[in-house]
């Protein structure tokens, strides 16, 4: 029984490894052309290599960080400092319906509202309020937990020598630093590796400029693997195995860092 | 010292403390007993409005405070600076040792580094931490033994030179050596502050304690001076809890 269990264990474990790795290794080769991460697709992607795709999925980033952080931090404090028990515990369950909305129906949500109603069109202004929509409730979630396994004792030993609410808050933040940034991290792997979001918001297929200002239309790596494998030929393929290995390798390096701090969190 | 009228505590429905009357004197040790849930802990918690934090509690009755009645205190960051509260389980500040010292006196506008760096070291002094310490100040806190984090915690009360300590059991997670060094500490301080303790252990009170209040259910059942209570409980309960029957 014992042994049974063991194998078994072990089979499941090597096929998500199989994944993985078969995926990293396919793409791997590609990854050394010369000109891979610094040249422009040409020749409907059969040459050249992933530099828009890359700068956009960058920028893209950087904006629904840029977005997602502050609200995130402010909705977090919220519900762990200030909301009524109950009144918290309410609106923590909706962020966690929002986290289980198929991203396609933010993608199309993000359409009618952003791109349709703002005026905003398919841009990169669209593509990171999305992604944010979905981000937020998702990072408020994971770093809500770590605010409130702040013990009691660390908010009363702030107020007994006299603090304000804010300053016991920021004690808390203080305490709770490393599993926000676990919680940014997570957040940070899901929204660079969503793809439905950002497929019908900003997202385009070839574009012969980086996006000079937030409406211009951007290219990215999750939407152009997209592409590739449903539009182009036998001659394009490499170029979306290529980002997939990188895409797969970035994410390796994501929860990496998220298990380095968990484990400094226990020392 | 405090002069606590007629108080009533509630936890919404529940209640607390009944009908509390009761002075406490300046410097010396006063100890809180009783068995747990008794309304010990509410008790030294009010001294410092620390209950106000908690979502459904309320109070009747009054707790004056050099003859002022607190719970109409505006200004409750002088307040606490003047009454400051170390809890049962060491709870250092996520900073380093010199930090967690100063973030009072931060708090109360100290700025000035020399200041901090003087009064820093005092307070360490007066907690019998700074031999222990000296050398890592600037290392987190967190890393320091179960009984020096309750000392740092002390230290930390002192710094904003306080004129009254509340401690509630502030032993109970520490070992029977650390325990020993705590109360040392205690006695010596009482020369100067007045020291409220919640403890549970008997023979902590009686070994530092100069008075002695029982609670039993919410109820303030006696009081007075250890020795003389000791010697002769009027209580039932008292003497129960004298004898270790209960408690």
């Amino acid at each position: 029984m014992r042994w049974t269990l063991r194998i078994l264990s072990y089979a499941v474990f090597l096929a998500m490894l199989f994944v993985l790795v078969s995926i990293v290794v396919s793409g791997l080769p590609y990854l050394f052309r010369p000109g891979f991460f610094t040249a422009w697709p040409r020749r409907a992607m059969s040459e050249g290599g992933i530099f828009p795709m890359l700068v956009g999925s960058l920028m893209l980033m950087a904006l629904v960080f840029a977005i997602s952080i502050p609200v995130g931090l402010v909705g977090t404090i919220f519900l762990s400092e200030i909301a009524p028990r109950k009144f918290s515990l309410f609106l923590q369950s909706l962020a966690a319906t929002m986290n289980s909305v198929p991203s396609i129906v933010y993608g199309v949500f993000g359409l009618a509202l952003f791109c349709i109603k703002l005026n905003f069109g398919t841009s990169l202004i669209s593509a990171s309020l999305t992604l944010s929509t979905m981000s937020i409730p998702f990072f408020m979630n994971s770093a809500v937990e770590f605010l409130r396994a702040v013990p009691k004792e660390l908010r009363e030993g702030v107020i007994s020598l006299g603090a304000n609410k804010l300053q016991a808050t920021l004690m808390v933040l203080r305490a709770s630093r490393n599993g926000i940034l676990t919680s940014l991290m997570l957040t940070l792997g899901r929204a660079f590796s969503e793809t439905a979001p950002i497929l019908v918001t900003g997202a385009v297929f070839y574009s012969t400029r980086l996006p000079g200002k937030l409406t211009d239309p951007v290219m990215t790596l999750p939407t152009s693997i997209y592409a590739i494998v449903m539009n182009l030929g036998e001659s394009s393929q490499w170029m979306a195995k290529g980002m997939a290995s990188l895409m797969v390798l970035i994410m390796m390096f994501i929860y990496s860092v998220v298990q380095i701090t968990r484990r400094n969190k226990r020392e | 010292m405090f002069e606590i009228k007629n108080l009533y505590a509630f936890y919404n429905d529940h209640c607390a403390l009944q009908n509390v009357n009761l002075k406490i004197r300046e410097k010396g040790i006063t100890a809180i007993m009783g068995p747990s849930g008794c309304g010990k802990s509410t008790l030294l918690r009010c001294l410092n409005r620390l209950n106000d934090l908690i979502v459904g509690f309320s109070l009747k009755g009054q707790i004056l405070f050099r003859g002022q009645d607190i719970y109409r205190i505006k200004d409750l960051t002088e307040y606490r600076r003047r009454v400051t509260m170390v809890f049962q389980k060491p709870n250092p500040f996520p900073m380093s040792i010199f930090d967690n010292i100063a973030y009072g006196l931060r708090i109360h506008g100290v700025t000035k580094k020399s200041i901090l760096r003087e009064k820093v070291e005092q307070a360490l002094r007066m907690a019998a931490l700074w031999d222990e310490v000296k050398d890592k100040l600037k290392k987190p806190a967190v890393q320091l033994s179960g009984g020096q984090q309750q000392r740092l915690c002390i230290a930390r009360a002192l710094a904003v030179e306080p004129e009254v300590l509340l401690l509630d059991e502030p032993t109970s997670a520490l070992d029977p050596i650390a325990t020993t060094k705590i109360e040392r500490l205690l006695e010596e301080l009482a020369q100067q502050y007045t020291v409220v303790i919640v403890t549970h252990s008997m023979g902590q009170a009686l070994r530092i304690s100069d008075e002695v209040v029982f609670l039993y259910e919410g109820r303030l059942i006696e009081n007075g001076e250890t020795s003389a209570i000791v010697k002769m409980p009027r209580h039932e309960v008292t003497k129960q809890f004298l004898t270790g029957k209960i408690g």
